[in-house]
């Protein structure tokens, strides 16, 4: 299992290494620099400033540059926004991010297996039929129609009630997270609804449930015990991608309900060409992506000892 | 014989329905197992010899599968058309149930040793420690080497073999009065395959347990079963003792699967004789005999009439579905019958 988990970290390094190496080329293939969009310079100004950011340099160097700063976990200063190094801007919004993903995802996760099971159970009968529409809805309208939808819930629930029992936008506590996280965890919760559908059915009919039957086993008992286990491993495998894209791809629900997140900085990086900004962010968002892959790997092996023990 | 047997099958009826129709799959099966017998079911893939079996566990998937009569009475007391809860009082403590493959009909995610002490404690109640302390106990019973460590090892780490003498230690822990083996040694090879029966039969003959025993190797019958019901088309066309079956085969069929079976004694370079053309489809019974359209001796009310049991004269408990074995039915020689013998005895 050691050898199995430092093997999985190596290939992730790897990978990182390659999402930085591509996103570096990728963003200088872009025409324009950051410094394009400064109001109000001269020729001369632009050209002090790109030699102060060792934008004059070949791109070889740059990159070589960027890469040992990297290395050392330095991502930089921002283009611009003044005097903000890249490091402080994750570390001030990711956690709201990662609060909203982490949130999101568990409602995604319990919503998915609880659907996927029933739906199973009662399978072409009248809750599969209501539940497997939803699903459909749930997959194909995007985030920010559900995000307004439910603002405008609460809005009405708190005029119905004449108080505010959720707020509507904002960001500090618990309560302020309910509502964009179940929104933000709708799309993955109607997968995972699917998945664990398709998966529950499939394990019925393995012969080992034969057995249990044959064994006399409770109904609930085969379904915990013997159905529900093996039928959340290929829910598990995606859940760590899901996890990753969750917790990064929130910028939408996060701009309708005015958090804080970091998803909003990355949009604006990409749209300024703020080349630290857009480095830093995309890096920190494949090492995360991969270190989630990388978890749920290791989760799978507890829960299949077949994983484990090979 | 005295007193009712341990299992009496009357009239079991089994259908499915499927997009193509409703197939027939069993056609009102009787059969008796007494205590301590084992008894072979042998017929060819698709006879409906595993559906049989299955029924009366209830575990045929309803839909599409139903019972459409018939009763099965264990110790008296009836088995279909049960409510779950009253079916498990029986599934897996008074009948225990192996299975073909056991590769598969294990959970993949759970020790060895927590699949047989699962049995122990729905049935019992007896406590997790206690009940994997009998797991490993009823694990050494099936000659498991290291039966401790293996117990806390999980399916994929067994051969099949191993297994399959795993899936008998949960089958027997609650010491059945009778347990069903639905072809328990056609996934594995040859020489494991012996080993197996082998201890099968040694459990049975030491807690005088029943035994159904399912294959359609003919080699298996004649080594381990008392009693052998030959099914053919959802239907058992031939019963009687294993001595009967072999020897005095009263039905085509049965000599048909004798002469399709290899053998080591004799001619080496024999030939197998294969039965031509295949089993008729259930989606449509055919009114008559079943093996009429296969058997090379089939007359005319053979295609229009399905025969009703002929039993032997000499010997108790034989009886074929053959008109051949009608009294007035034309000699076959290599065929036994009964009414010729008799007449010609006379």
């Amino acid at each position: 299992m050691l050898r199995y988990t430092l093997g999985r970290l190596l290939s992730g390094i790897i990978t990182v290494w390659f999402i930085a190496t591509a996103t570096f080329l990728a963003m200088h293939a872009v025409p324009g620099d950051p410094l394009m969009n400064e109001k109000a310079t001269t020729a001369e100004i632009r050209e002090n400033l790109a030699r102060k950011y060792g934008l004059d340099r070949p791109l070889a160097e740059q990159y070589v540059i960027y890469l040992s700063n990297m290395i050392q976990g330095d991502f930089g200063i921002s283009f611009t926004q003044q005097n903000r190094r890249v490091n402080d801007i994750i570390k001030d919004h990711f956690p709201v991010s990662a609060a909203l993903g982490i949130l999101a995802i568990t409602f995604a996760a319990l919503g998915g297996i609880l659907w996927g099971a029933i739906t199973a159970l009662y399978r072409n009968q009248l809750p599969d039929i209501i539940i497997m529409f939803l699903v459909i809805l749930g997959i194909s309208v995007p985030s920010f129609v559900f995000a307004a939808l439910g603002q405008l819930l609460l809005v009405n629930l708190n005029q119905w009630f004449g108080t505010s029992i959720l707020p509507v936008a904002g960001w500090g506590t618990f309560s302020h997270m309910l509502m964009p996280s179940l929104v933000l965890g709708l799309g993955t919760m109607a997968l995972l609804t699917r998945l664990m559908r398709s998966s529950m059915l499939e394990v019925v009919n393995e012969d080992f449930i034969k057995t249990a039957k044959a064994k006399g086993l409770s109904p609930q008992r085969i379904f915990f015990k013997h159905q529900l286990r093996n039928a959340i491993l290929p829910v598990v495998t995606v859940l760590g991608p899901q996890i990753a894209a969750i917790t990064t791809g929130g910028f939408v629900v996060e701009l309708v309900f005015a958090i804080p997140g970091l998803g909003r900085y990355f949009v604006q990086a990409v749209q300024q060409l703020d080349y630290t900004v857009i480095m830093g962010t995309t890096v920190f968002y494949g090492a995360f992506l991969v270190l989630m892959v990388i978890l749920v790997d290791i989760i799978y092996g507890f829960i299949d000892p077949r994983v484990r023990l090979k | 014989m005295n007193g009712p047997a341990l299992l009496e099958v009357e009239g079991l009826t089994v259908e499915f329905e499927t997009y193509g129709g409703t197939v027939k799959a069993v056609r009102g099966v009787d059969f008796t197992v007494e205590a301590g017998e084992v008894m072979a079911i042998v017929g060819e893939s698709g006879c409906g010899k595993s559906v049989t079996v299955q029924s009366l566990m209830g575990i045929i998937p309803m839909p599409p599968g139903k019972i459409t009569a018939g009763s099965a009475r264990l110790n008296g007391s009836e088995l279909l058309g049960l409510e779950p809860r009253a079916a498990n009082a029986f599934r897996g403590k008074e009948i225990g149930m192996i299975f073909q493959d056991p590769m598969t009909s294990l959970n993949p995610t759970m020790t060895i040793g927590d699949q047989i002490a699962e049995t122990l404690k729905v049935h019992r109640g007896i406590p997790d420690q206690q009940a994997f302390e009998s797991a490993i106990k009823l694990l050494e019973m099936t000659h498991i080497p290291e039966a401790k460590k293996r117990a806390k090892q999980y399916p994929f780490e067994f051969s099949g073999g191993m297994l399959q003498r795993a899936m008998i230690a949960q089958s027997l822990a609650c010491s059945p009065s009778l347990l069903i083996a639905d072809e328990p040694t056609t996934a594995l090879d040859v020489t494991i395959q012996a080993q197996i029966l082998d201890l099968l039969k040694t459990l049975q003959a030491r807690d005088s347990m029943a035994v159904i025993l399912i294959t359609h190797d003919l080699a298996v019958v004649a080594r381990t079963a008392q009693k052998v019901c030959v099914m053919y088309a959802g239907q058992i066309i031939e019963h009687g003792s294993v001595d009967d079956i072999f020897y005095q085969s009263a039905h085509p069929y049965t000599l048909g699967l004798k002469s399709a079976m290899p053998s080591n004694v004799g001619d080496r370079d024999k030939s197998l004789n294969p039965i031509p053309g295949s089993p008729p489809d259930l989606f449509s019974p055919p009114l008559g005999c079943g093996y009429a359209a296969r058997c090379p001796h089939a007359m005319r009310i053979c295609h229009e009439e399905n025969p009703p049991f002929f039993q032997d004269s000499l010997s108790d408990g034989h009886a074929a579905r053959c008109w051949l074995q009608a009294p007035n039915a034309p000699v076959v020689p290599e065929l036994y019958q009964s009414n010729k013998i008799a007449s010609d005895g006379a």
